[in-house]
């Protein structure tokens, strides 16, 4: 504690009364979001941490102990295995899908003159606004087997019984490619934006080829842009719920649909929280592979 | 060559990110039992079968009071929050912020289903209280990120001189700061609504027969029936949601909304 005495100036007290005061002030302001936090977040997910310990019982929902067999159970039965490989695999194709797709898109929208660029950007961030249900909707009215496509199919002769458009991987990885371009497009723009326009043209100078002057110059330095798109497309994907429930049809099973079955319809509440903890361990990789693959080009 | 296949390429990916919405609008009006594109002659008749359904209606109602509490609670306590955030450096400080963020990292599901199995633990009784926990939660990042890049572009000037004429921190925040950030604290009320409206997956495990926001009640529906009713209903949260924006657009600017760089 300072010790006030006559040498120090009242400018000095003044401020620390002041800074006294704002450190009450923050106080009050900060402990009710903090209450809200714990209550709302914390304890509901120390619970589900519990919970994933505990055994199933068909009478009780759930019996108290303390059993790794959950986590056991995930990371060796056939089944639940097969469905992490399937939540990677979803990922990993919508990933590589929205970077083929949102490259082009971000390298026309940073070289549009304004006006265009605006437009483009809006047309594409436009989807975000239209609700999730919605638009999985818009794609069920399109390749269900009653949808636009295959009736157009069926119309010119192509085929005379529907062909499944609908309720698989392939629908699914296109519907969150769908969902997840914006969040791609964004990333690349923000770093296409820094890109010196000067090096492309000294290369072109050059004689270097537009493969080359891809491979060798913009794809390295727009990858700190790919790497951060990709995680968010990743990590969105792996944890998506309402597209793979609804354009899988209940063919496609993620570990998202999974938690939803055992907490709603199977109500094992133990396998669904070691679920969905394996789920939050997946998302940690994922950020801590980030974090190791992108250290050096942050310097 | 390069630039030909670009621009294409550009075009496709538009078309393909715009289609669905083409077609739920255009098929909305079609005379047919199915949705088809273009549309068969046209009809407001699934407009009107919409307003026949009460549950549609009452569900519709339900998203409006849940977005109107959670933008409340959120704003209030996110701008609060952003504002006690913004003094002094602390320890710990961006720690707690980063905690603050976290509903936006951690996968909407599993806030999903930690609330629900909370609720059912402590036997919430009303369904109510848990969603407008849950989307409050959801929607409170968006308002202290908002509110508080406000705060940050404020010139520490003014509140110190506003205190060091004597007035009383109380004052400082409510004649000095507030009428400052009230553009970022309207952006915010818009988006949180926008956000909790909209809002699926943690719904899907919260409601129950006292309450049913429209996006479930849609999930729902089509996981039985696909007919243009289900195009009609969408196309008026098309409208709604794009009405919100042009109006923060005209109020703001698109640009300065999405911290726009053009």
């Amino acid at each position: 504690m300072t010790v006030v005495t006559s040498e120090m100036n009242v400018g000095e007290r003044l401020d620390q009364i002041a800074a006294s005061r704002r450190r009450k002030l923050r106080f009050l302001q900060l402990t009710p979001i903090a209450l809200l936090y714990f209550a709302g977040l914390v304890l509901p997910y120390l619970l589900l941490l519990r919970m994933s310990f505990n055994e199933y019982d068909a009478m009780l929902i759930f019996k108290e102990t303390f059993s790794w067999s959950n986590y056991s159970k995930l990371l060796t039965d056939e089944f639940y295995l097969k469905i992490v490989a399937e939540t990677i695999g979803l990922g990993l194709a919508v990933t590589l899908a929205t970077l083929i797709l949102g490259y082009p898109v971000a390298w026309v929208i940073v070289r549009s003159k304004p006006r265009t660029k605006s437009l483009i950007l809006a047309a594409v961030l436009s989807p975000l606004l239209i609700n999730l249900v919605v638009r999985t909707y818009g794609w069920i009215t399109i390749l269900g087997d009653n949808g636009l496509l295959n009736n157009w199919i069926m119309a010119w002769g192509i085929s005379d019984t529907p062909l499944p458009f609908s309720d698989n991987f392939w629908t699914v990885v296109m519907g969150l490619a769908h969902v997840t371009l914006p969040f791609m497009v964004l990333s690349l723009v923000s770093v296409m934006e820094s890109l010196p326009a000067n090096i492309i043209e000294a290369s072109e100078n050059l004689g270097a080829s537009t493969w080359r002057i891809f491979k060798d110059i913009i794809w390295p330095l727009t990858w700190p842009g790919v790497g951060a798109g990709s995680i968010l497309v990743f990590s969105f994907s792996i944890s998506a719920f309402v597209t793979p429930a609804l354009l899988g049809g209940g063919r496609v099973s993620t570990i998202s649909t999974l938690i939803y079955e055992q907490f709603t319809f199977s109500v094992n509440w133990p396998l669904g929280s070691a679920l969905v903890f394996l789920l939050l361990a997946m998302n940690m990789v994922v950020i801590l592979l980030h974090s190791q693959l992108f250290k050096q080009d942050h310097g | 060559m390069g630039k030909f296949f670009l621009n294409t390429s550009t075009f496709l990916v538009l078309f393909w990110l715009l289609g669905p919405l083409i077609v739920i609008v255009g098929g909305s009006f079609t005379e047919t039992p199915q949705v088809i594109f273009p549309p068969e002659g046209f009809t407001l008749k699934w407009y009107e079968q919409l307003m026949g359904r009460s549950d549609f209606l009452e569900s519709f109602i339900d998203s409006l009071v849940l977005a109107s509490i959670a933008t409340t609670f959120a704003v209030f306590l996110g701008t609060i929050t952003a504002v006690g955030l913004s003094h002094d450096k602390f320890v710990g400080r961006e720690v707690f912020r980063a905690f603050l963020m976290s509903p936006l990292i951690l996968p909407t599901i599993v806030t999903g289903v930690a609330l629900f199995q909370f609720s059912r633990i402590i036997g919430l009784s009303s369904n109510l209280v848990g969603l407008a926990i849950g989307h409050t939660l959801i929607t409170l990042p968006y308002v202290i990120r908002t509110v508080g890049a406000a705060l940050v572009n404020l010139d520490p000037a003014l509140a110190e001189a506003a205190e060091s004429l004597g007035a009383r921190p109380s004052r400082v925040l409510l004649q000095v700061i507030m009428p400052a950030i009230a553009p970022a604290i309207l952006v915010s009320v818009i988006f949180a609504f926008i956000i909790s409206f909209d809002q699926v997956t943690i719904s899907i495990f919260l409601t129950g027969p006292d309450i049913m926001t429209l996006p479930i009640r849609i999930y729902t529906y089509i996981e039985f029936a696909i007919d243009p009713m289900v195009a009609a209903v969408s196309t008026l949260l098309i409208l709604f949601s794009y009405m919100l924006i042009v109006g923060l657009e005209k109020i703001f600017g698109l640009g300065r909304v999405f911290g726009g760089k053009s």
